[in-house]
């Protein structure tokens, strides 16, 4: 039993990195009951940002190149772990604006725009980037490593679940302990009824829109170091995050994050037998799951069944 | 979809137009700065797109997955002719066969969902058959692919045709496709595509008629992963080997996209055209920018944007607009319900 602790604790890490990486998907299928298959590609994106602005000086004019990389990778880390989901943010109330001509049709129409959109993300990637891979620099305080349990371990990756925890906590907050949250919650279950009290719906959802791309970004950035940057990445992230979703029922929250740790979990113990075959683990899971119960494990009555 | 003229006929006036279109394409084509191999691709990709298209646009299902019936009959195909027999018959056999019964294994799981959660799970079970093919490499040798697999001659008993030609490939491709034409033209018309049909409208519906929907849907989804399963076994024939890429998410999803371009939500042909729209794109924008997909991509999000009916839809109005007799107005874009 005791040597499967080390891959316990892997597990719960990782089940914390997953919940992240499905986060922005959840929050906009969660309480606009839209599938942004974009998602992925957006990731990707953040933590492509995020190394334009941490690796290789950019070509800015001179002066202000100098000036960024004279900062120190701390601060200059912290600034990319704003400003790259700042800008993919941007990008995804661009695709809201094109997304919301699919409301109230088939939500499959969204599911294949935003798959369009990101057919174009990735290919406006590797034409920005290459196909080559890429090594995001972390600042010294939490790269490296440490021994514990005769073991060593990643700072970093400690670092991200952490990282990934408070994420998840502020999500939790908005959308469950602030008016924001409940007016959207309430435009996706009675748009009309909402809108008769006075609110800007297009307007609240330009704004789930774009915190759900700004936290898939951001999830790109944490995530860099340990995946490294490559254009595979999006396909790595959407699908973990949209099976997140189907296992943890969608529209639930906490079912979300549980599904996020069952996953991580799954894939960290079968990593202990089998380690080539530990990423089958999950759709085996979800496969079993979805049969027995068919929203998931805390899944409530929502449209996209239709 | 709407009912076209001649929707009982075995063969129809355009299959007739279709076929002698296609019989000279070897003379011109390279005339016209393409080559012999496009054509084969394109006949290869019109097979699995129209058989495709009987579960996206007749029955509605919105399948993610089926790259992996493509590539199981691929690996099939090349399988068989290794541990089989050297035949090109068993071969096609073994490549339909594998496919077939792998899709009746996703259909039991996926026949009782609708919509998203059907999408969802399709994508799920794609997944895991790329990911087989992928980690399993004693059966099919990983990433690097199955190889290498011959182009089997086609021996009818008394004639015995060499395939190894581009030329000569295009034309067995050209017999099977339109053998895939006919057989897919008169099940989708058939009293088993009106039910197909009647489920995409309303499942409710069609069930509370007492069609057994679910025992429908999975015939739909085998049925298309046949065809997936044979233009596989012959996509091996043509690149020579077995490749895991075509199962991947991106292959699954560029199915769609051509089948949706095309307009195979409102029309038979429709897949046939999103099928030369997408490859000839790939071939000609390809050539002059390595980011052609972010030109089709483009597309495709205009088209889901402003014409769902695609390519197909764009000509049927058209038509109406000069035709004498102004027709019933078009149907809006196919749903998986209503």
């Amino acid at each position: 039993m005791f040597t499967l602790i080390p891959f316990l604790i892997n597990g719960l890490t990782l089940g914390l990195l997953f919940a992240l990486i499905a986060l922005g998907f959840m929050l906009i299928v969660g309480v606009m009951e839209q599938i942004n298959l974009a998602h992925g590609s957006l990731f990707a994106l953040g933590a492509y940002v995020a190394y334009a602005l941490l690796g290789p000086p950019l070509p800015l004019p001179a002066g202000v190149g100098e000036w960024w990389a004279g900062l120190p990778l701390g601060l200059r880390y912290a600034l990319a772990l704003v400003v790259a989901p700042c800008i993919v943010g941007l990008l995804g109330i661009l695709i809201e604006q094109g997304m919301r001509r699919t409301y109230g049709k088939d939500p499959l129409f969204g599911l294949l725009l935003t798959f369009g959109a990101a057919m174009v993300i990735e290919d406006v990637i590797r034409s920005i980037w290459g196909t080559r891979d890429y090594i995001l620099p972390t600042p010294d305080a939490i790269s490296g490593g440490f021994i514990a349990l005769n073991l060593i371990w990643s700072t970093y990756r400690f670092f991200a679940a952490f990282a990934a925890a408070v994420f998840i906590l502020l999500t939790w907050l908005l959308i469950e302990r602030t008016r924001f949250g409940a007016v959207i919650k309430a435009g996706a279950h009675d748009s009309e009824m909402v809108r008769a009290l006075g609110y800007d719906l297009a307007k609240l959802r330009i704004g789930v829109f774009a915190i759900g791309t700004m936290l898939a970004a951001a999830a790109g950035v944490i995530m860099a170091p340990i995946w490294g940057i490559r254009p595979h990445m999006g396909v790595d992230a959407v699908i973990p995050a949209f099976l997140i979703i189907v296992l943890g029922g969608v529209g639930s929250f906490w079912g979300a994050v549980i599904a996020g740790l069952m996953v991580g979990m799954v894939i960290g113990l079968t990593a202990a037998y089998a380690s080539e075959w530990s990423l089958l683990s999950m759709y085996i899971l979800l496969i079993v799951v979805v049969t027995f119960r068919s929203r998931g494990l805390f899944g409530k009555k929502s449209i996209l069944e239709a | 979809m709407q009912t076209p003229a001649h929707a009982g006929r075995l063969i129809t006036p355009v299959m007739v137009g279709v076929a002698l279109l296609l019989l000279t394409v070897p003379l011109w084509i390279a005339k016209v700065g393409l080559y012999q191999y496009i054509g084969v691709e394109i006949l290869i990709w019109a097979i699995y797109a129209l058989g495709f298209n009987l579960l996206l646009g007749t029955a509605g299902l919105p399948s993610f997955g089926h790259g992996a019936f493509f590539g199981i009959g691929a690996y099939a195909f090349g399988l068989t002719q290794f541990h089989v027999a050297a035949n090109l018959w068993v071969c096609l056999l073994g490549g339909i066969l594998a496919a077939s019964l792998a899709g009746a294994l996703v259909a039991g799981f996926v026949a009782r969902r609708r919509g998203i959660y059907f999408a969802f799970l399709t994508i799920a079970f794609g997944q895991v058959f790329w990911f087989i093919a992928m980690k399993a490499r004693d059966v099919t040798g990983g990433e690097d692919g199955l190889l290498p697999i011959a182009r089997l001659p086609a021996d009818f008993g008394i004639v015995s045709f060499d395939l190894t030609g581009n030329t000569a490939l295009y034309f067995f491709v050209l017999a099977l496709f339109l053998v895939t034409v006919v057989a897919l033209w008169r099940l989708t018309y058939s009293p088993f595509g009106r039910v197909l049909s009647a489920i995409r409208q309303s499942e409710l519906r069609a069930a509370h008629l007492g069609y057994q929907v679910v025992l429908f849907k999975m015939l739909a989804f085998i049925v298309s992963a046949a065809f997936a399963g044979l233009a596989g076994s012959l996509f091996a024939m043509a690149q020579g080997g077995a490749f895991p890429e075509v199962m991947a998410l991106h292959y699954s999803g560029y199915i769609v996209m051509m089948v949706l371009v095309g307009g195979g939500m409102v029309s038979f042909w429709g897949p046939v055209i999103g099928v030369v729209v997408f490859l000839l794109a790939r071939d000609l924008l390809g050539a002059v920018t390595l980011t052609w997909m972010l030109w089709f991509g483009l597309l495709f999000v205009a088209v889901i944007l402003f014409k769902p009916e695609g390519i197909a839809g764009v000509f049927q109005d058209l038509r109406r607009r000069f035709s004498r007799q102004p027709q019933a107005p078009a149907q809006p874009a196919a749903r998986s319900t209503s």
